[in-house]
């Protein structure tokens, strides 16, 4: 348990990832995902509770606590007034002589290897995403633990960095991935932990979460929305809602959505826009936090 | 040392050694002591009221001695703020606490890594300094015998041992002021405040040694201990100072140490979201605890027995006087025995309320200088206005009708420093 101030950030959270496990640790802004992240690292006391580490108990003042453990929090944070290449040589001197042997590796491994040598102070957020990657690499990880690792990152980067996790797991590194997009984390994570409040709302694998979600959600707007509201109401596996703005809110599965979009034909009721809003992970997500978000957001 | 604080530290120097204001300060540390000894020789005036300034175109060890008192009262607390103010609140500012503590490394090797950098660091400057004011002093002015404080000449060979034994002293002070900086990096997380915190502390200091009569706290303070190697120049050397002096820089070292790390230890490396806040009420209360703490030790310095008197001061201005007038008239191509001593009555009082301490002193020397007739002897006062520190180190100046000008022309003509114009000197406080 972690509490700051009046704000209980992390409560009762029980959270295990086994070796070649991709686990999402999904939450909105302020579920506590960050501290747990933290306390993980050590970077903070747990008020109450422990910490095992590949069965070993987390002792900030052992050293060999974090052996095999890697990853960032928040941000990855570099001196900006080295070169990329210069901060992983510091932090490979940090780690051991191995390390420093693998810097023109992991460079090449996250693509940084032709702007290595320039100041981190000139990377775009992209760059620093990566290199903070390529610096948990150095230690080739047992364990992997990262914070919101494709923020910042355009499509391209999150398919880099999901392709690079797989590889990993593959190779047998355990990953923690903590997002509050599911969508940007759902195709290479094999289980999923949900937090809302520092607690944990849902743990279990992908395919558990897929069984469980709700349909995909859907923006339409349609010539006559009282009337499509009123024959959704008819149709089984099918949920029509007023949107929040103009339009209607379809959640359905695929076959649903076709009966119902063909019986607004027969009936006279023409659809002029259907767009797919969230899926059914995403609705799953939203339902699972959506006390969380209607409370607001304490705390990053 | 665990190889884990190895490893730390290695990475520690290397970014120390990669910050310009660390090339800066090494390049001042190396150009400065020159650029110094050139405009002295581009000019006629000396840094006179510094000890040995008088002497800085007659030696160049007195170029090496002015800068290191310079150097000690404000040189070194700034070096050290540089060096050691920033190193560890550098990991705030960049955020990087969180990549440094996640790589196998308790904070323990995080500590002493830092702080072994930073002495390393400090103590190389010094040592850079040091080699660099020698060196110019040897190029732009010569290594001659340096008058030393009890006003006898001595040869360069010793003068090179005993100024490399000053700055060689001058280390434990320096590396309490970096730990100094050290504390104020750890505890405020601020670069600013730890840059610049050594220097405050240094001026704060310095004042303090202006005031009160007493010795203890006089004794306690790092500016003082950057003065103990005066005592090695005297006609008879005291280590009494000097030992205090070591064993304070070694206190005020360990103590800033110790605070630095009970609060790196017990900190949580909470983010940017849930740290701190910047608020005004605990500067205000910083401000209010350190302006008390002043204003108390500044009524301590009274405390303790009165380390400068009348007594010590005659006891100690009169053979010095006695030896720089025999040099005087050797200079002047006079012949002097062996072993010759004048006759002085010697009288010193305090140009204040309180007949003891620091401050402005007046010293009259009455020469008893023996003549053939009816009347013995033939009485000549020599007034000297003196400026006494709290080490017990003093100034002494006489107008020119008592002991000629300045500078003066010696048996081959040349133009040399009349040694009785200015006197340097030193006694033992305790």
């Amino acid at each position: 348990m972690k509490r700051f101030e009046t704000t209980l950030a992390v409560d009762r959270v029980d959270l295990s990832v086994d070796e070649a496990e991709v686990r999402g640790l999904l939450g909105p802004n302020g579920a506590g995902k960050t501290t747990l992240l933290r306390l993980l690292f050590g970077l903070i006391r747990a008020d109450a509770g422990s910490v095992e580490l590949f069965g070993r108990p987390l002792d900030p003042s052992d050293p060999a606590s974090l052996d095999g453990v890697s990853g960032f929090v928040e941000d990855p944070t570099f001196y900006p007034y080295l070169s990329g290449r210069a901060n992983l040589e510091l932090l490979a001197e940090l780690d051991g002589p191995e390390a420093s042997g693998r810097i023109d590796e992991v460079l090449e491994r996250v693509e940084l290897i032709k702007r290595a040598g320039d100041r981190v102070s000139g990377y775009s957020t992209g760059m620093r995403q990566r290199l903070g990657i390529a610096a948990a690499l150095l230690r080739a990880p047992r364990l992997l633990l990262l914070d919101e690792p494709t923020a910042g990152l355009d499509p391209a980067g999150v398919r880099d960095v999901g392709r690079l996790v797989t590889e990993l797991s593959s190779a047998g590194t355990a990953v923690l991935i903590s997002s509050h997009q599911i969508t940007e984390v759902e195709d290479v994570c094999d289980g999923f932990t949900v937090l809302r409040g520092g607690q944990v709302v849902w743990n279990g694998t992908a395919a558990e979460l897929r069984a469980q979600a709700p349909g995909s959600a859907y923006a339409m707007r349609t010539s006559d929305d009282r009337r499509a509201i009123e024959l959704g109401s008819r149709h089984r596996g099918i949920s029509v809602d007023l949107g929040a703005g103009d339009g209607l809110t379809v959640t359905a599965e695929e076959a649903s959505l076709d009966e119902f979009v063909l019986a607004l034909g027969r009936e006279g009721v023409a659809v002029r826009e259907l767009e797919l809003r969230s899926s059914p992970l995403e609705s799953m997500f939203f339902a699972l936090t959506a006390a969380e978000r209607e409370q607001g957001a304490p705390l990053a | 040392m665990s190889g884990q604080t190895i490893s730390v530290y290695r990475a520690e120097a290397r970014k120390l050694r990669t910050q310009l204001a660390t090339r800066v300060l090494a390049l001042i540390c190396v150009l400065g002591p020159f650029a110094f000894a050139g405009v002295l020789r581009i000019q006629s005036g000396s840094p006179a009221d510094t000890l040995f300034g008088v002497w800085v175109h007659s030696t160049g060890f007195a170029v090496s001695l002015v800068v290191l008192g310079f150097a000690g009262a404000w040189g070194f607390p700034v070096i050290a703020g540089v060096l050691a103010g920033d190193i560890f609140s550098s990991e705030d500012r960049y955020g990087t606490w969180k990549t440094v503590l996640t790589r196998s490394r308790t904070r323990w090797d995080l500590f002493a890594g830092k702080v072994l950098a930073a002495a390393t660091f400090a103590a190389g400057l010094l040592a850079l300094t040091a080699i660099s004011t020698l060196v110019a002093g040897a190029v732009l002015v010569g290594w001659h015998p340096l008058v030393g404080l009890g006003g006898t000449p001595l040869s360069p060979a010793h003068t090179l041992g005993l100024t490399v034994a000053s700055w060689a002293i001058c280390l434990l002070p320096m590396l309490a002021y970096t730990s100094l900086a050290v504390l104020f990096s750890v505890a405020t997380r601020n670069g600013i405040i730890g840059v610049i915190g050594p220097a405050l502390v240094a001026l704060v200091l310095n004042l303090l040694a202006l005031v009160g009569t007493g010795t203890w706290v006089h004794l306690l303070l790092i500016s003082s201990a950057f003065l103990a190697w005066h005592a090695l120049f005297t006609a008879h050397p005291y280590y009494g100072p000097l030992a205090i002096a070591c064993v304070v820089s070694l206190l005020w070292t360990a103590a800033a140490l110790t605070a630095a790390w009970l609060l790196l230890r017990r900190r949580d490396f909470a983010g940017t979201s849930v740290s701190r806040r910047p608020g005004w009420v605990m500067p205000v209360q910083v401000a209010v605890i350190s302006a008390a703490v002043i204003a108390l030790l500044a009524i301590a310095t009274n405390w303790g027995p009165a380390g400068v008197t009348a007594s010590r001061l005659r006891a100690s201005i009169t053979p010095t006087f006695n030896n720089l007038t025999l040099l005087q008239q050797q200079q002047l191509g006079r012949t002097v025995p062996a072993g010759a001593k004048l006759n002085v009555l010697p009288n010193c009082s305090r140009r204040a309320s309180t007949p003891q301490g620091p401050g402005d002193w007046i010293c009259t020397l009455t020469v008893f200088i023996p003549q053939p007739g009816a009347q013995p002897f033939q009485q000549t006062p020599v007034t000297y206005d003196v400026s006494v520190t709290a080490d017990g180190c003093y100034k002494a100046e006489s107008p020119p009708t008592f002991v000629g000008q300045q500078t003066m022309r010696d048996a081959s003509g040349h133009s040399v420093v009349n040694p009785l114009f200015t006197i340097y000197g030193c006694f033992n406080t305790l």
